[in-house]
């Protein structure tokens, strides 16, 4: 088992390289200019390429390469080339509220695509089957910005039930936090929710028709108690691996809600910092992406081996 | 350790983590509540990068930094350059040295009294970046202190319009810095952001893309008079002025009508009418001396280096389709233009301009059947991401196509623009023929900072422009000592920018600004202006 | 086991239907998802191909005067920013949508089982691929798809090429795993003991076996691709604006979404329509053609 975990560390190593290399030379043939939206339109082209000379970009490929990598491997991830502040900083101030996006989405589809998908399951072929998967394959076909304008749109300003845009940190309360990211997580969440309730409904269907559940309806174990004590337990392998998939979904699907909900976290961090080409920025944040969709599917793995004993490594 | 246990403990671990990095996002300023009337919660145009004015031009940059630095000059809302921090200044009489005195009370936010040092440092700084200060700086003998509170500037030819250039607003406008900042090299950016202005800025508050805090430096000695635009005393009524960066339009518009926010500085017009329904919220034009938009040639490559083919673009120019694509149905907001120079100014004038009126189709295309170039391949920048760039070039797009050329529309963002549009190499080799921008009113009332009306051919802006008369005459204005010679020089200068098709401008435009009704003293002028504002 | 438990109660049904109905009927009956979905999908391409005689003007034309009119007799969709007909814009949208769905699925599947066979074939190129592809896996696809149209200019290639490069990852695992359970099968160990050359073993053996579960999988990428494509047009890193996306509508009427929201909400509409239809037919195909995986998913 241990062995196995380390094994499996180790393999993210060579991922994490292929990442860092495939972003660093993507933006290094990216052809804007960083110099260039810092001179403005006042300057001339010898100021531009001065900037780009004080900025270290006119350094060749490897050079920049080695010495980026140095620095990460020392905990540095370098300073942003507009702010002037190191994108440690940056992202440590933008994480609070894609986290928090994240997580209450998560929270949130696994509680009401769960269920969901359990209740189909036990009414296979009715139309509440039917009508639940239905709207499975509605939060499939429909972006997550035009879900999250028509609930801004109804909730924020018809309603007048919800802030419209923007993020209360939680230090400013809990109810004003839990309210700035109510629509945002159900603009994100519903894609999610579909794809639980798919997968739970799925799994439940294959784990009734198993033997032992068959014994335990022979022996008079009440319809719910199976569901709830057989089936559901069964059922938590694929949901944890849907969850494991569904990071980098997640974390796509936060660039656009941020937008949408003028939310400042990393997705807004990531769009502007590609806009003006600040290099280290997008470097750090889809470096951070990339090593949390990582590390969950590595959790995810270990999961497995509490929910299902069988499983071994 | 059996597989459970080594589970837990990776799950604890797994949980300190992520609530390490919760106290990470928790290290967010709290921000201290002060009486609500002495916050002023502003939208921006945009998002706050950075803050050094001289590094980058930015206006968004600009409007920050006045509130927390001060310069020596500033102009008034006649353009006329007042003194500032200077108490005044002497010139010799052969017009050759400037000696300037600071006046009382000066002090920077740490405590430190400005001296004149700064202002040498913080000149020279300047003058590295800017049009007019290179100009000073081409003519230049020697900048140095006096004394503590004297410098000066000795010249080897006259420069008359010196006032002009230190309390201009456009950018980079001549701020000053501490000394130990100022000698920070031009081409690289300052992170110590210690001004002398009314307000300090709140470093640890700063978060790019969401806000930036500034704080009133009650230590600040505001002249008498009564403040106009960059002169006069700079009075603030409020402990705090907050910076909430709202990037997405409608978003920002939904805000102001709830209340979240007091002041918007660049709603855009199609939100008006919605705004102006909301009693609790007022709409003003936000700067008189609007905009002018710039369809800009490249003059290096054919097409557009015949002046011909130039001409035909003039000619056959709808300015009212610009407009109302950048604008809208608001015809308050804008108006044709046939100068080069911003309207309703004291020297602007339409002299020579007559071509961009006359919107013949037909004409342009003889002419260009002319020139030869009919059908020919226009290579066309757009930045998408900037909705006025974008407005204008699909209008370009559309007047190109009927004057029968192949418009290869590129479209990308405006940072690769303004990487690619400083390429002289040609249209299908990386370079370009056409692209859009727009320039700020402020920077086009006389030909000081209106660097897009220059000639001269390699100095010239993008597009490279070379006819040495039309650039004569902008010399000839720098010369001028008197207004009827300023004058007469601009009248030539913009019959020579239309002859020759230096440009396209696409028109004048104004924005509209909006604030809540309990905001009192909002005026018009090129940046957000807090002097004298109050909140009730 | 649990396959014939399913199949077991439909079976007479089954066989005794046919010859009473019609087949289409039957078609029809048993598998209604691919018949919405088909359907669905049917008019959409007709939509498309037919734009220019289906009451459509110039979509590209502007009439700044006319801007942001709401819908009319004369423009059923209302006008945008730039006083363009949002029908006709939405109508010829339809092409583009459907374009990049299309190829995108294609490309990522021919490419994503060339990978996965040479992984499964060869094998000591099998863990450098697969790391590749656990690396591009790791970035989030939107992320990169956003920093490869950074690199290039927008047009409609190069955004097929970005949404591809996302997708292939997912087909590659797909069709190695494939590949990998499949040459453990007695047949194919007695073709490759027998000197069966490679090529014709995967001719034969492999490739026939990968196409169900392709397919289905190809139908899902395309979906995805359709929304992948409004969301960079939407962030402004997509298709070009010259041309009219569904995405690049909604993306210049964003900002005016609360005062002028039919600019939005048509391309809108024919976008989820269009995903919503192509989804239903995968599922279709995922049940008709693959039992086991119906269960799965």
């Amino acid at each position: 088992m241990l062995s196995y975990v380390i094994r499996r560390i180790l393999a993210t190593i060579p991922v994490m390289l292929i990442v860092a290399l495939f972003v660093f030379s993507l933006l290094y043939l990216a052809p804007g200019d960083p110099a260039a939206v810092i001179a403005g339109d006042q300057a001339s082209v010898a100021d531009i390429a001065r900037i780009r000379a004080s900025l270290g970009l006119d350094r060749p490929f490897l050079v920049r390469f080695g010495s980026w990598l140095w620095h990460v491997l020392h905990g540095d991830l370098g300073t942003s080339i507009f702010t002037n502040l190191p994108v440690t900083h940056m992202i440590a101030q933008s994480i609070q509220p894609t986290f928090s996006l994240m997580v209450l989405t998560l929270i949130l589809s696994v509680v009401v695509g769960v269920p969901l998908g359990v209740i189909a399951a036990a009414r296979q072929g009715s139309w509440i089957d039917r009508s639940v998967m239905l709207m499975a394959v509605f939060g499939f076909s429909t972006p997550v910005f035009v879900i999250g304008y028509l609930l801004a749109y109804l909730f924020g300003l018809e309603l007048n039930w919800l802030p419209v845009q923007g993020f209360t940190p939680i230090t400013q309360g809990f109810w004003p936090f839990l309210r700035s990211l109510i629509l945002p997580s159900v603009a994100l969440g519903m894609i999610y929710i579909a794809l639980i309730a798919r997968i739970t409904r799925a799994t439940m269907l294959e784990v009734l028709s198993q033997d032992y559940v068959r014994t335990a309806r022979a022996k008079g174990v009440g319809e719910r108690s199976i569901l709830l004590l057989h089936a559901l337990k069964n059922a938590a392998v694929p949901v944890v691996t849907v969850i494991g998939l569904g990071v980098g979904l997640l974390i796509g699907g936060a660039v656009v809600t941020e937008t949408v909900f003028a939310i400042p976290g990393l997705g807004r961090l990531t769009t502007d910092a590609i806009l003006r080409r600040d290099y280290p920025v997008i470097q750090g944040v889809v470096l951070l992406f990339s090593l949390t969709y990582v590390l969950v599917n590595l959790i995810v793995d270990l999961l497995y081996t509490v929910f299902d004993p069988r499983i071994r490594y | 350790m059996d597989r459970r246990s080594f589970l837990k403990s990776a799950a604890t671990s797994a949980a300190l983590a992520s609530g390490g990095l919760m106290a990470g996002g928790l290290t967010m300023p709290t921000i201290a509540r002060a009486a609500d009337n002495k916050v002023l919660r502003f939208v921006p145009q945009a998002n706050l990068a950075n803050l050094d004015p001289i590094w980058t031009t930015l206006y968004v940059v600009r409007n920050a930094s006045l509130l927390f630095y001060d310069t020596l000059y500033g102009v008034n809302s006649q353009l006329q350059p007042q003194p500032q921090m200077c108490a005044g200044h002497q010139l010799s009489s052969d017009g050759l040295t400037w000696t300037f005195k600071l006046r009382d009370g000066l002090k920077f936010h740490d405590g430190s009294p400005v001296a004149s040092k700064d202002c040498v440092a913080s000149i020279k700084r300047w003058m590295a970046r800017d049009g007019m200060g290179q100009m000073i700086h081409a003519q230049l003998n020697e900048i140095s202190a006096v004394d503590d509170k004297t410098f000066r500037i000795a010249l080897k030819k006259p420069f008359p319009k010196m006032l002009y250039a230190l309390g201009k607003v456009g950018t980079p406008v001549c701020f000053i810095m501490p000394e130990h900042v100022a000698m920070t090299d031009p081409f690289k950016p300052i992170s110590d952001y210690t001004g002398s202005g009314p307000f300090k800025f709140n470093k640890a508050a700063w978060v790019p893309g969401a806000s930036a805090v500034f704080e009133k430096f009650t230590d600040y000695v505001p002249r008498p008079e009564k403040a106009s635009w960059l002169a006069g005393g700079k009075r603030v009524n409020f402990d705090r002025v907050e910076w909430k960066i709202i990037p997405d339009a409608a978003t920002a518009g939904a805000a102001l009508q709830s209340g979240e926010v007091d002041w918007w500085e660049s709603p855009i017009n199609d939100l008006i009418p919605t705004l102006k329904a909301n009693k609790g919220v007022a709409v003003g034009i936000s700067d008189p001396l609007g905009n002018i938009g710039d369809c800009r040639f490249n003059h290096l490559y054919p097409p557009f280096n015949d002046v011909r083919v130039r001409r035909a673009v003039l000619m056959a120019a709808n300015q009212d389709h610009y407009m109302e694509a950048v604008s809208g149905d608001d015809h308050s907001l804008w108006s044709d233009l046939d100068s080069y120079f911003t309207p309703g100014t004291p020297f602007s004038t339409n002299y020579g301009g007559k071509i961009l009126s006359e919107r013949n189709i037909a004409a342009a295309r003889k002419l260009i059947t002319e020139a030869g170039q009919m059908g020919a391949k226009v290579v066309m920048l757009v930045g998408t991401d900037l909705p006025i760039i974008k407005a204008q070039s699909d209008v370009t797009n559309d007047l190109l196509t009927k004057l029968g050329f192949k418009v290869d529309y590129v479209a990308t963002d405006w940072a690769t623009v303004g990487s690619r549009r400083a390429s002289k190499a040609a249209p299908d080799k990386g370079g370009w023929n056409v692209f859009h921008t727009w320039h700020a009113g402020v920077d086009c009332v006389n030909p000081a900072a209106d660097i897009a009306i220059y000639a001269n051919g390699p100095g010239a802006w993008f597009g490279w422009p070379s006819s040495p008369p039309l650039q004569a005459k902008i010399e000839e204005w720098f010369n001028a000592t008197d207004d009827t010679a300023q004058k007469e020089a601009m009248k030539q200068i913009n019959k020579g920018s239309a002859d020759f098709g230096t440009f396209l401008p696409t028109g004048f435009f104004k924005f509209y600004q909006a604030w809540r009704t309990n905001i009192h003293g909002v005026v018009q002028a090129p940046f957000p202006s807090v002097w004298d504002v109050t909140k009730s | 086991m649990s396959t014939t438990y399913e199949a077991a109660p439909e079976l007479p049904e089954v066989l005794a239907e046919p010859r009473k109905r019609g087949r289409i009927a039957t078609f029809i009956r048993r598998h209604p998802t691919i018949v919405a979905g088909g359907g669905l999908l049917t008019i959409m391409i007709l939509v498309a191909l037919l734009a220019p005689w289906l009451g459509t003007v110039d979509p590209t034309a502007i009439k700044p005067w006319m801007r942001t009119r709401p819908p009319s007799a004369e423009h059923w969709f209302g006008t945008d920013m730039l006083g363009r007909d949002i029908y006709s814009r939405t109508i010829y949208g339809a092409r583009v949508s459907l374009i990049v769905g299309f190829a995108v699925a294609l490309l990522s599947s021919v490419a994503g089982t060339a990978l996965g066979l040479v992984s499964g074939f060869v094998r000591w190129l099998d863990t450098p691929i697969m790391r590749v592809m656990d690396g591009l896996m790791a970035i989030p696809g939107i992320l990169l798809a956003i920093a490869l149209m950074a690199l290039t200019q927008g047009s409609v290639t190069n955004v097929v090429a970005a949404i591809t490069v996302t997708q292939i990852p997912q087909v590659a695992r797909l069709i190695r795993g494939v590949v990998l359970s499949l040459r453990e099968q007695p047949y194919v160990e007695a073709a490759i003991a027998s000197g069966t050359r490679t090529p014709m073993i995967i001719w034969r053996h492999i490739l026939p076996n990968t196409l169900a579960a392709l397919s289905v999988q190809a139908t899902y990428i395309c979906a995805a691709a359709m929304i992948t494509e409004a969301i960079l047009s939407f962030i402004g890193a997509g298709t070009p604006p010259t041309i009219p996306s569904w995405g690049n509508i909604m993306a210049e009427g964003r900002s005016l979404w609360q005062v002028k929201p039919f600019i939005v909400f048509f391309p809108a509409a024919f976008l989820s329509v269009t995903v919503l239809a192509v989804n239903l037919l995968g599922d279709g195909l995922r049940d008709a053609l693959d039992p086991r995986m119906a269960k799965r998913l």
